[in-house]
C-alpha cells in the first residue's frame, strides 16, 4: 500500500444491517444471515467481517463469511459462542439491526493449474470453505472436494452423499447436504462417533484420498485449509509431506480491523527473514509454508 | 457529511490550522492511510493525523497477542513495530496527501540519541510537527521509562527541540507521581506542545494457563475505562500551560461529541480520537457535528473559546478526594 496507487481506498464498507435469520444449533453454534447489500457485492471466499456483537462491548469481533447473494443482498456467517462477545451476539434477535464491516481481508485463491481444490474446514473454520465450494459451483475447470470436521455436532443434517469419491471407505458417506446439492463431493469427520462420518482427524481422511490418487492428480490438488491452530499445523505438515501447495485461513484477536493498529499479527517466514504480518488486512489467508516452515 | 470547511471548527495548533480539533492518535491509524479503506471514512474529517511510532531502525514488535478487550477498553502492547524512520520518510510521507489534513509524526527510540536522530531526520521532510513519545509504555531497550521521570523526560525534550525547529508536541505518561511537574519541565526543555495522556498500563490473565493473556505480559490500557483519569491530567496539565499558552491534545477514551467537549473545557485545544475508531470507523464526522451543535448552542463563533473553560466548584486543592 505505501505507494501513490489508492485501490486500497473505499474497499471497506460500513453497513447497519438489518439481522434476516438469527438460528441457534447444538454446540452454541449460531448462523446469522443480515441485510448487508455492499459486502455483499465485494465479498470473496476468505473474506470476513468485523462485526459490533453489542453495544456495550469497545471491540468488535471478527467472523468469516460462509455465503453471500450479491442479488439479494445478504451475508450469511456461522459463529460459535466463545466468550462474552459473542455471548451478546447471540441474544440479538431477527428485526434488529447490528454494525457490520467488510469485506476484509485478502482472500483465498484457486488456481486454474490446480483444479482439485481440496477444501479443509474445521469447527467454525468450515464457513469460508463453503464459500470458496459455492464460488466453484458449475465451474467446470475445478472438481473440488471438501472435508469437513467438528466436534460439535454439524451445524446441519448430514445425509448420504450423492457423490461417489474414490478412494475412501464406503462407510465414510456422510456429506453435507448444501454442498452435495451444488455437486461438490464433501465428507465429514469427527472424534465423536457419528453415522457415516469418519471417526479421527480431518487429516486422516485427506491422507487417504491424496494416497489414492496417481501422481498426475495429486499434482492437480491444491489445500485451502481454515480451523484451529493445530488443525492448520497438521494440514500444512500433510501438504509439505505431499509436496501439495496449502493456503491456510488464520484468526487472532483483533482490533481495528483496517490494518491501523498491528494488533492481529501473526510471524510468518519471508526470503528476508521472520517478519510480523497484520491478519486482518495482509491475511486471513497466507501461504502454509509461511506460517509453519518445514521442520 | 464532511465537516471540514466549518472555520466554528477550525482551531489554530502551534501555528498550525487543524480543520477540526479531532486529531488521529498514534498507534491506532497506521501511517495514514489505512482507515482510508473504509468507504466514508476520510482524513479530511480530522484536523490532524499521528502517524505510527517511528524508531531509528526498523523494529519487528511484540509476539500475539497484541490486543485485548477489558472493561469498556482494552489492553495493548504492539511493541514498535515499524519499518524504521529512512523508510517512513522516503517511502511512506510522499504517499500521504498533506493537501487532506495535517501529518504528525511519532517520534520513539530506546536512547536519547536515537529520539534526536530520528527527530531529526523527520525535520529534514514534509512533515507538519513532530510528537515526542516519552510515555511509551512498551518500550524496553535500554531498560528506561524516560516519561516516568520528569529530569529524563526534560533530557529527551531538550535533545529533539536542539534537532528540529518543527512544532514540538510532547506525548505525557499518565504512569507517574506528578503530571504537572513533568510538563513544567518538558516546556522548558522546549516542548511547544502536550498530548495527554498516554494508556495506563495493566495486566489481563488467563485463569486456565495462568498466564498473562498480552504477550509482553504487560500493555496500555485505553477506551472509556481511561477517561475520567484522561480528563484530570488534562486539567492539571493546563494549569501549567495557560501562562506559556502552551496547547494540549486531550485523549483517552473519547467515543462521542459530549465526551471532546469535556477534554476541551478541562484545557485541551484539541481531542485525540483513537479506539473509538475501532468500534466506529465512521465516528469523526458525527463528532465533528456534535461539537457543532454545541458552539451554536452556546453561541459560540470558535470552538477554541471553549478551551479550558472549566468552571471548579470550589478550589480543589484545599479539599482531600476521598
Amino acid at each position: 500500500m505505501n505507494s501513490n496507487d489508492n485501490s486500497h481506498r473505499d474497499s471497506i464498507a460500513v453497513e447497519e444491517a438489518l439481522i434476516l435469520a438469527h438460528q441457534a444449533f447444538e454446540g452454541d453454534q449460531y448462523l446469522l444471515r443480515v441485510g448487508a447489500p455492499q459486502i455483499a457485492a465485494s465479498a470473496r471466499p476468505g473474506s470476513f467481517v468485523h462485526i459490533t456483537c453489542d453495544r456495550s462491548r469497545p471491540l468488535r469481533r471478527p467472523i468469516s463469511i460462509m455465503r453471500v447473494s450479491a442479488r439479494e443482498g445478504w451475508v450469511e456467517l456461522l459463529y460459535k459462542v466463545v466468550g462474552e462477545g459473542t455471548r451478546l451476539l447471540a441474544r440479538h434477535q431477527t428485526g434488529e439491526r447490528l454494525s457490520v464491516m467488510g469485506p476484509i481481508g485478502q482472500p483465498f485463491t484457486v488456481h486454474p493449474q490446480r483444479p482439485r481444490p481440496l477444501l479443509i474446514g474445521g469447527g467454525i473454520g468450515m464457513p469460508p470453505m463453503i464459500f470458496v465450494a459455492e464460488s466453484l459451483q458449475g465451474d467446470t475447470r475445478y472438481r473440488p472436494f471438501a472435508i469437513l470436521g467438528s466436534e460439535a455436532p454439524f451445524p446441519f443434517k448430514p445425509r448420504p452423499s450423492r457423490a461417489l469419491v474414490p478412494g475412501l471407505d464406503d462407510e465414510v458417506i456422510a456429506a453435507m447436504p448444501l454442498l452435495d446439492d451444488w455437486g461438490i463431493p464433501s465428507r465429514l469427520t469427527s472424534q465423536v462417533a457419528r453415522p457415516g462420518c469418519h471417526q479421527g482427524y480431518v487429516t486422516d481422511l485427506a491422507r487417504q484420498w491424496l494416497e489414492s490418487l496417481d501422481p498426475q492428480a495429486r499434482g492437480e490438488v491444491e489445500i485451502l485449509a481454515c480451523g484451529p491452530h493445530p488443525m492448520l499445523e497438521a494440514v500444512a505438515r500433510l501438504a509439505d509431506a505431499f509436496d501439495i501447495p496449502c493456503q491456510v485461513s488464520l484468526e487472532e484477536f483483533m482490533a481495528c480491523g483496517v490494518g491501523g493498529c498491528a494488533g492481529c499479527v501473526v510471524e510468518v517466514q519471508t526470503d528476508n527473514g521472520p517478519v510480523m504480518k497484520r491478519v486482518c488486512v495482509d491475511g486471513p489467508v497466507f501461504d502454509a509454508r509461511q506460517v509453519f516452515p518445514a521442520a | 457529511m464532511t465537516t471540514t470547511t466549518d472555520s466554528h471548527l477550525a482551531v489554530d495548533f502551534c501555528g498550525m490550522t487543524f480543520n477540526t480539533p479531532l486529531v488521529l492518535l498514534s498507534g491506532c491509524v497506521g501511517f495514514g492511510e489505512e482507515y482510508t479503506r473504509v468507504r466514508g471514512f476520510s482524513n479530511r474529517d480530522a484536523g490532524a493525523v499521528c502517524l505510527k511510532g517511528t524508531t531509528g531502525q526498523a523494529r519487528p514488535g511484540n509476539p500475539p497477542h497484541r490486543v485485548y478487550e477489558t472493561p469498556n477498553g482494552m489492553l495493548n502492547a504492539i511493541g514498535l513495530q515499524n519499518p524504521g524512520v529512512d523508510w517512513v520518510v522516503d517511502e511512506i510521507l510522499p504517499t500521504l496527501d498533506f493537501g487532506e489534513t495535517r501529518f504528525i509524526a511519532n517520534v520513539s527510540g530506546s536512547s536519547i540519541e536515537e529520539y534526536q536522530a530520528v527527530t531529526r531526520r523527520f525535520n529534514d521532510s514534509p512533515i507538519d510537527a513532530i510528537e515526542i513519545n516519552i510515555s511509551c509504555p512498551n518500550v524496553k531497550e535500554g531498560g528506561v521509562a524516560f516519561g516516568n521521570d520528569p529530569d529524563m523526560s526534560a533530557r529527551v525534550v531538550e535533545a529533539c527541540r536542539r534537532a528540529t525547529d518543527k512544532p514540538l508536541i510532547t506525548k505525557l505518561s499518565p504512569n507517574q507521581t506528578d503530571i504537572a511537574e513533568n510538563a513544567r519541565r518538558c516546556i522548558e526543555a522546549g516542548s511547544d506542545a502536550f498530548a495527554v495522556i498516554n494508556t495506563l498500563m495493566g495486566m489481563a490473565i488467563d485463569i486456565e494457563s495462568r498466564s498473562p493473556v498480552i504477550g509482553n505480559n504487560q500493555g496500555g490500557l485505553s477506551g472509556p475505562a481511561i477517561k475520567p483519569v484522561a480528563l484530570l491530567k488534562v486539567h492539571q496539565v493546563h494549569q501549567v500551560c495557560k501562562p506559556h499558552a502552551i496547547p494540549i491534545i486531550g485523549q483517552g477514551g473519547v467515543t462521542c461529541a459530549e465526551d471532546a467537549l469535556e477534554f476541551l473545557i478541562a484545557g485541551a485545544s484539541a481531542v485525540g480520537i483513537g479506539t473509538a475508531l475501532f468500534y466506529d470507523p465512521l465516528v469523526l464526522p458525527k463528532i465533528n457535528l456534535g461539537i457543532r451543535d454545541y458552539l451554536e448552542r452556546h453561541g459560540m463563533q470558535s470552538v477554541m473559546q471553549l478551551t479550558g473553560t472549566l468552571q471548579l466548584n470550589t478550589p480543589a486543592q484545599q479539599r482531600c478526594a476521598c
